[in-house]
């Protein structure tokens, strides 16, 4: 496995911060809200996080794998996608879609 | 590596002559040379080790922040010349009898940013993003009622952090 990119598992994550906390580069950034439930059977609903956006600036990740390291649900993942290239700055910041691993596009 | 390892603590005008001595001991492989901030002064630190790998010894001396100079052992060590440089524009120690040639900083540039007294000015011009919660948006609109107190970013200094 080459560790050339961090993937992002959406499902998993549960916008706990953690990892924007912990990033020594300050290069990811996160939206989220609150959402509240009501399970099956359950008297009350409860509070959710749902995430909005999910960013790495990939122009200031140092592939450290911090994120990889503290995230405690396993949201993120080191994945082989070759590294980025482009002329602007703005596109080396992917968002939520381009960070998943299935998605070929963000090579 | 090694299995044991000697420390001793110099005066840093013994520093040249130790070096020396401890090398004349059998340590004739210089592993690095560096330093440390310890706000009050400045430790440089030598490690070396004996060519059979089987001890090795580190040697520092203590440095006032008034007075950052100190003997080059490139004599001794000419491996030590370019980690001396290193520490030179890291932490701003002068090794007398080095050339102190720049390695990766421009000679314009200003203050060693190694040192903790040095206002690392990216963090101080950057927007923390671990400020935004659930109910705290990225450019600071609250929305619901947001609990916990504020958080802070790990690691920099709170007098950094003042707007
Ligand atoms: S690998 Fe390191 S620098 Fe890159 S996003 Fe993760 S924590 Fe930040
Ligand atoms: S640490 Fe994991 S769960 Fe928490 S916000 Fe980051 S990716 Fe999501």
């Amino acid at each position: 496995m080459i560790h050339s990119f961090i993937a992002l598992l959406p499902d998993k994550c549960t916008s706990c911060m953690l990892c924007v906390r912990e990033c020594p580069a300050w290069c990811i950034h996160l939206d989220s809200h609150t959402e509240e439930v009501t399970d099956a059977g359950a008297r009350r609903p409860k509070k959710i996080n749902v995430l909005d956006s999910f960013d790495i600036d990939y122009s200031l990740c140092m592939y450290c794998g911090i994120c990889v390291d503290v995230c405690p649900f396993d949201a993120l993942e080191w994945d082989q996608h070759r590294a980025l290239i482009s002329d602007s700055r703005a596109d080396l910041t992917l968002g939520i879609t381009q960070l998943t691993s299935e998605n070929d596009s963000a090579n | 590596m090694t299995a044991v390892m000697a420390m001793e603590s110099v005066p840093v005008d013994t520093w040249h002559e130790r070096v020396h001595q401890v090398k004349q001991r059998g340590f004739g492989f210089f592993d690095f040379l560096t330093a440390v901030d310890r706000n009050s002064f400045v430790e440089v630190v030598v490690h070396l080790v004996r060519e059979d790998l089987s001890d090795s010894y580190l040697i520092s001396t203590m440095l006032s922040n008034e007075n950052l100079h100190i003997d080059s052992i490139e004599t001794l060590f000419p491996g030590a010349g370019w980690h001396e440089r290193e520490v030179g524009e890291m932490f701003g120690v002068k090794f007398e009898g080095n050339d102190m040639q720049k390695l990766l900083r421009h000679e314009t540039l200003g203050l060693p940013p190694l040192r903790k007294n040095i206002v690392l000015s990216a963090r101080v011009v950057t927007e923390w993003p671990g400020a935004a919660e659930p109910e705290i948006k990225q450019d600071g609109r609250k929305v619901g009622n947001p609990s916990r107190r504020r958080q802070r970013p790990p690691g920099a200094p709170e007098s950094w952090l003042q707007q």
